[in-house]
């Protein structure tokens, strides 16, 4: 009880305004105030009303959960559990559709198809969440007229996919809602299906219309002899998300290329290496690889040695040795895909089809995949940025494969390497996140405006962690035109008030005044009393006393430049703050402010110090007199991370370290401290006490940068040795010819 | 108070019980299945025999896909795989020969050859270059085939304005870069997609962006209509409804119309999707005005390597309403990146003649060297690809630009670069003064005088190198193998700086690695009565250059003075030392459009010798020196404080 009550009693004193007090002249008399610019903190009272409340309120909460158990035991919700959710049914129960010889049968694909030929995008209205809605149609075995089927019903990998997308956001069961429809007719293989038979399955949805906004999936194009890049089942204007598309037969913007599945991933355990150094520079682990190329790389083998490992089918193998996990050099066996991590680079090479499912496991093992196949059109290169994880090398140029990659260098390979496992983790390896990564690219097509960025889509999380993005990158010097903001918070020190109203209205490029009347007990004086002065000067009364008042983004600042300033500052003078908003404007992205401070770190405690003393660092400025952009008051009233605000509003306390952390975390620069330290003490502060308060005051103002480091999960602030000063201070130079000759002063 | 405290310790009992019960919750429900809910969505089935389905494919099935050898394009249709002969291209850069063009030849044209040919591009002869660059008259005119055509292979066919004569030869295997092509006949990966530039176009330098702020005025409207006339119609955000011409004609109150070119003042343009618009595109590309186009039809200038989706908005106008809807909703973060970055890209690529040429050269040369090519975020962020060269690094953190970016700050020392010219005295005062400090990694004299260098050089703590210059001004600004370090001293013998002065400077150059960092000062100003700029060397409230003869900056400076400038600005630069400094300031500000630093220290700046600051900014074609009014000084530079507290006393002498 009495440590809150102190609490209180705490900011009646003069200590609020202690950071100035220590070197500004305190004009006004602190110990005839009141309250000072933060004003009363709540009082709580604990008396016996409470307790009736608390007992009550714990009663509320027990019976609650008691009947909450109850509800979740009745026996009648463990017996209707069996059809929960969805239905469980076997497959060879689903109704047979026969198929007339002479049903129709669509076009073949229209090569001409884009987004605003061949989709119907009336269909994907208004939606809130900017995601597109996809329809799945229900499963169905197809027979022809002879009773004979026209494919596999369905295959694991297709139901899984089509599993993954009803479990998605994007899934709706309404027919008539949906935007994109997806058969469930399974053409992941063309081997596995009768392609004009399919065809007229495809033709007799209930929705078919050509085809209209129908994605169909398919990882295997073309078959024998000519393998075609592209789904040969004519589709009309069906979307394809095809595995193995070349530049001819994939519709850019409409179609989507996506990998080819690799059994592999889900039934071996291959735990994940990082980037470095590794045995082989060059690894070939495929089997059936054109003669052609079998030679262009055994010659490699022979020319580098050790370090180049080509590999092949194993013909030696005993009985029951699955030959898909095994690979061999003349009869050395090697483990399939584990020898994959043992290599930095590992050849993909076209087959008969553009599309190898190697791909998928050389990313796995983080192994740099050099595609070699012209006019292959990569896995989701609509989004992925291949670059940053692959090497593409034109088959003409197979010979020189050697060469190309020793010029990368290993920096750049490490990169490369931890994008490689990146692209897999996200984007290849499950069914499923295949799935998603479609329906995500289509989806931001239609909805472009909501679509997700090249950083979402290509950064690794830990990249995305750690880097900075600027929102002011722009290197652009604000016009001088344009002025400035001041705000002055404010509590009812009216008489301090009005000095620092009439110091300010002084500066020249000032273009408004805003004063945050934060007190709302006591309406501000009448408009006959206040200062006047050649700017607009407008008072906004605030429905709390609340810290964050000071950095809210007001519909009254016009301007880009805000300065805070705090209703004691009074010994600004019009040079330096018309030179401090000169230095704002060559570095509008940063905290530009007065008073420097500095976070040091404690080896004692283990923790972070705030410090105030002299030192010949800066890391902070305090707000209680600061230029800033406009920008970072929208960003700390709605943008600033966990709990800080709140925790700033109930201490009353630290608002300016906290607005320090936000603009130092998001933009990764330091801030500015303008013209030297003014060493003025408060007499009346220091005989209330004047050091224990100072050094409780250091104490609150440490656990501030603990908690805000702890909050942000690192340190953001950035320590400089410099300060901006006029190019011509204490030079020895006529004081009448310098632009802002009274500076330091006082 | 008793009583208050066993209050509080069974509060907290209870409490602790409450949160033990809440973990415990989940796991109940996840024993016992919940019960289903009317109307709930019927997924997909779970099948009862899913484990028993077949693969899609079988184990062995995936690698035995038949032999069958590589196929060529069908139909006589291109890519870059089969109709770019990659082996013509040696030595690591593109070289581009113009096809010579018969008869006579307007300015704009002339002026676009000489363009290509004082750029690092051009190659005298066709038969060492690897691309062959047809330019397609503006106007009119229409082209024979050229020689060595070739069947257009290796061929670049250049159409900068669209060309209204039918094509006289048939393109055969030529790439071709043309304005506001259609998604439909457009070859990606072999195509380039240039915008529509005005007939007024400027050949080189052009015109700044207007952003003059980066957060949209509040005043400002916030949607801009192109209009088919050309010009814009703004409209407020209450009436943003209908912006649409021709749907609603009846209100018209609140909204304007802009006559002529005039740029349009909103936070976002319309540009309906009609016909090929990309005049209006440029004019919101400069303006700032976030363009938001109304058809996926057009594929937008340089989409190939530029990520539109940072700086434009493409939607359908099928969906305007919605599109509407999701303009006035988007946040101020977005909002405030969009307007930056059409700002940036206007810049970097499209604010001239000759940017647009050198950005399509570079993406060819890009597709040519794939594995030495410009990462995305070398063309996505300032400066721009034209200005980050793939010969120096791939890697972001190699240049001065990106480390404030990304908040990061370069580590390592200095190297100490000391210019010796005539008459070739030793700089024995100032070689002990720099290596003193303890950021220096190395020493290097480069000597550019008659006499020859001395044969013994004083002991110092770090290694002493002498390079031999070759006696040129430029010499300096060579990207001499020698220096190891990111960052460069740049000295002349007669300089004088005392150790705590390089040290200071060093540690803010660290904070500013994309600046110049100096002591000496000159400034620059528009003289009205020569009617052209003058500079001064005199001591002035603000200041725009720093002298070379004591500065520091990066070493990729050196590298980017010497490959991408035009040979005429290294010239002048080679005629006098003063037109050298001038040279480094003018690049370094174009590239950063940002001013220099000056920390404290060194002595008076010598007047300027010789005036070229003019004929500079008619090669750069416009002036991009930017002026600072400040200084940046210790923390406790000449503060009333000990001088035993401060970090740099010796800065404190008067």
């Amino acid at each position: 009880m009495a440590s809150v009550a102190w609490s209180s009693t705490r900011w009646h004193s003069c200590s609020g305004t202690m950071e100035w007090e220590e070197e500004a002249a305190c004009v006004i008399m602190c110990a005839s105030v009141k309250y000072n610019i933060r004003g009363p903190a709540l009082i709580p009272r604990m008396k016996t009303k409470h307790r009736i409340y608390y007992v009550t309120l714990f009663s509320i909460v027990l019976l609650g959960l008691i009947a909450t158990g109850m509800f979740q035991f009745w026996p009648h919700s463990i017996e209707s559990s069996s059809d929960w959710n969805v239905e469980k049914r076997s497959v060879r129960d689903v109704p047979v559709v026969r198929l007339p010889a002479d049903s129709p049968i669509p076009e073949r694909g229209d090569l001409s198809c884009r987004m605003h030929t061949c989709f119907d995008v009336y269909r994907c209205g208004f939606n809130p969440k900017n995601k597109i809605k996809v329809y799945i149609y229900s499963l169905k075995k197809y027979v022809d007229d002879s009773g004979v089927p026209v494919s596999n019903t369905i295959s694991r990998e297709y139901n899984e996919l089509l599993t993954a997308i009803s479990d998605s956001d994007y899934y709706t069961d309404d027919i008539n809602r949906a935007c994109l429809f997806v058969p469930s007719i399974d053409v992941l293989n063309q081997n596995t299906l009768r392609i004009k038979e399919t065809a007229q399955a495809l033709a007799q949805l209930s929705r078919w219309d050509r085809g209209t906004n129908h994605l169909l999936f398919n990882m295997l194009p073309g078959g024998p002899p000519d393998y075609n890049t592209a789904l040969d089942v004519p589709r009309d204007r069906a979307l394809l998300a095809g595995g193995g598309f070349s530049t001819w037969t994939y519709r850019q913007g409409y179609d989507v290329s996506i990998p080819v599945y690799s059994p592999l991933s889900a039934e071996v355990d291959l735990p994940e290496k990082g980037p470095g150094p590794r045995r082989y520079f060059l690894l070939s682990s495929q089997m059936a690889v054109h003669p052609e190329y079998r030679e262009d790389l055994e010659a490699l083998q022979a020319k580098h040695g050790e370090s180049v490992l080509v590999l092949d089918k194993c013909t030696n193998l005993s009985e029951g040795v699955l030959s898909v996990h095994k690979r061999c050099r003349e009869h050395q066996v090697f483990d399939y895909p584990q020898v994959l991590q043992e290599a930095i680079f590992c050849v993909v090479l076209r087959g008969a089809r553009l599309g190898q499912a190697v791909l998928s496991d050389v990313l796995r093992a983080g192994c740099v995949p050099v595609v070699i196949a012209d006019s292959y059109i990569l896995p989701f290169s609509e989004v992925l940025d291949w670059k940053r994880a692959s090497v593409v090398v034109p088959e003409e140029k197979m010979s020189d494969v050697y060469g190309i990659l020793q010029s990368i260098p290993q920096r750049q390979i490490e990169e490369m390497q931890r994008q490689a496992r990146w692209f897999w983790e996200a984007y290849f390896q499950s069914i499923k996140a295949i799935a998603l990564a479609t329906l995500q690219i289509i989806s931001d097509r239609i909805y472009p405006y909501a679509a997700l960025s090249y950083e979402e889509w290509n950064d690794p999380p830990t990249v995305k962690w750690s880097s900075v993005s600027n929102p002011l990158f722009l290197p652009l010097i604000p016009p001088q035109s344009q002025g400035f903001t001041a705000i002055v918070l404010t509590y009812d020190r009216v008489e301090s008030l009005f000095r620092v109203i009439t110091e300010v209205s002084k500066v020249p490029s000032l273009s408004k005044l805003l004063v945050v009347w934060n007190n709302q007990n006591k309406n501000p004086p009448e408009d006959s009393l206040w200062p006047k002065i050649r700017v607009p000067l407008k008072v906004v009364r605030t429905a709390e006393n609340k810290l964050s008042n000071r950095f809210f983004p007001y519909d009254e600042i016009e301007t880009e430049a805000v300065l805070a300033i705090d209703d004691d500052i009074i010994m600004l003078t019009s040079d330096e703050l018309q030179f401090g908003y000169e230095v704002w404007r060559e570095f509008p992205d940063r905290l530009v402010g007065y008073p420097g401070r500095l976070h040091l770190w404690d080896h004692e405690m283990n923790k972070w110090k705030y410090e105030s003393e002299w030192t010949n660092e800066v890391s902070m400025v305090l707000t209680g007199a600061a230029f800033y952009h406009k920008y970072f008051n929208y960003l700390y009233t709605y943008k600033m991370p966990g709990d800080i605000k709140n925790w700033v509003d109930a201490h009353m306390n630290c608002e300016d370290i906290a607005m320090n952390f936000l603009v130092a975390n998001v933009t990764g620069k330091a801030v500015i401290k303008v013209t030297p330290r003014k060493k003025f003490k408060c007499p009346e502060c220091t005989a209330i006490d004047g050091l224990s308060l100072d050094q409780t005051h250091m104490v609150e103002r440490s656990e501030c940068i603990n908690k805000f480091a702890s909050v942000f999960g690192t340190m953001p602030l950035k320590v400089v040795e410099h300060r901006a000063d006029p190019v011509l201070y204490k030079d020895d130079f006529p004081e009448k010819l310098k632009s802002f000759p009274n500076i330091g002063s006082l | 108070m008793q009583s208050w405290r066993r209050k509080s310790l069974w509060l907290a009992l209870s409490a602790s019980w409450l949160l033990v019960l809440l973990r415990v919750f989940p796991l109940l429900r996840l024993a016992v299945p919940t019960r289903p809910w009317a109307g709930a969505p019927q997924g997909w089935p779970r099948w009862l025999d899913a484990e028993l389905l077949p693969h899609f494919s079988q184990p062995g099935e995936l690698p035995k896909d038949d032999l069958q050898p590589p196929r060529g394009p069908r139909g006589g249709s291109c890519d870059w795989g089969s109709c770019f002969d990659v082996s013509k291209c040696r030595g690591g850069r593109l070289k581009v020969f113009v096809q010579p063009v018969a008869g006579p030849i307007s300015d704009a044209h002339r002026g676009i050859l000489a363009s290509i040919e004082s750029s690092r591009y051009h190659s005298v002869s066709p038969d060492e270059a690897c691309l062959l660059l047809g330019l397609e008259a503006p106007a009119g005119e229409c082209s024979p085939v050229p020689p060595q055509w070739n069947g257009g292979r290796n061929h670049l066919v250049l159409s900068l304005h669209p060309a209204f004569c039918p094509q006289t030869f048939q393109l055969g295997q030529a790439m071709v870069a043309k304005a506001g092509p259609t998604v439909d006949t457009f070859r990606p990966g072999f195509d380039v997609a240039l915008p529509l530039l005005p007939e007024a176009h400027p050949l080189r330098g052009g015109a700044p962006g207007q952003l003059g702020q980066h957060s949209p005025h509040p005043g400002v409207p916030l949607l801009a209509l192109a209009e088919e006339r050309g010009g814009w119609r703004t409209a407020g955000a209450d009436s943003s409804a209908c912006p649409w011409d021709g749907r609603c004609e009846q209100d018209r109150g609140p909204e304007q119309t802009h006559p002529g070119a005039t740029l349009p003042n909103a936070t976002f343009c319309l540009i309906p999707g009609h016909g090929p618009d990309a005049l209006h595109f440029l004019q919101a590309l400069q303006a700032g005005c976030i363009p938001v186009l109304l058809s996926p039809r057009w594929e937008l200038p340089f989409s190939e390597v530029i990520d539109w989706t940072k700086a434009a908005i493409v939607a359908d106008e099928r969906l305007l309403f919605q599109v509407l809807t999701a303009l006035q909703e988007m946040p101020p973060t977005r909002v405030l990146a969009l307007r930056q970055q059409t700002q940036f890209l206007w810049d970097a690529y499209f604010s001239s003649v000759e940017k647009v040429i050198h950005t399509t050269l570079e993406i060819i040369q890009d597709r040519i060297f794939g594995a030495s090519a410009h990462p995305s975020l070398l063309w996505n962020s300032p400066p721009g690809a034209l200005l980050a060269l793939p010969t120096f690094s791939t890697s972001p953190l190699d240049f001065p630009f990106y480390h404030l970016q990304r908040g990061s700050r370069p580590t390592g020392r200095f190297s100490a670069l000391i210019w010796v010219g005539d008459p070739g005295q030793p700089p024995l005062n100032l070689i002990q003064a720099v290596a003193g400090s303890q950021h220096c990694a190395q020493i290097l004299v480069l000597w550019s005088s008659e006499k020859p260098p001395p044969l013994r050089w004083p002991k110092t703590a770090v290694p002493l190198t002498v390079l031999a210059g070759q006696r040129k001004a430029s010499d300096r600004f060579l990207p001499h193998t020698a220096i190891s370090t990111d960052a460069i001293l740049s000295l002349d013998a007669h300089s004088s700086l005392t150790t705590s002065e390089v040290d200071f400077a060093f540690v803010v150059w660290q904070s500013f690695p994309e600046r110049m960092v100096g002591f000496l000062t000159w400034s620059h100003f528009w003289d009205e009565a020569r009617g052209g700029w003058g500079y001064t060397a005199e001591r002035a409230n603000e200041f725009s250059m720093v002298l070379t003869s004591a500065a520091f900056y990066h070493r990729y400076y050196h590298t980017l003075l010497t490959h991408s400038l035009p040979e005429a600005l290294r010239t002048l630069a080679d005629e006098a030392p003063t037109c050298a400094d001038i040279l480094m300031n003018f690049l370094v500000a174009a590239v950063t459009k940002l001013p220099p630093i000056k920390t404290p220290g060194g002595p008076e700046s010598q007047p300027p010798a010789q005036d070229c600051i003019n004929q500079m900014a008619a090669e750069f074609g416009s002036m991009p020196l930017v002026s600072s009014r400040l200084r940046l000084d210790p923390v406790l530079f000449k503060d009333p404080v000990s001088v035993l507290r401060k970090k740099y006393r010796s800065l404190e002498k008067p």
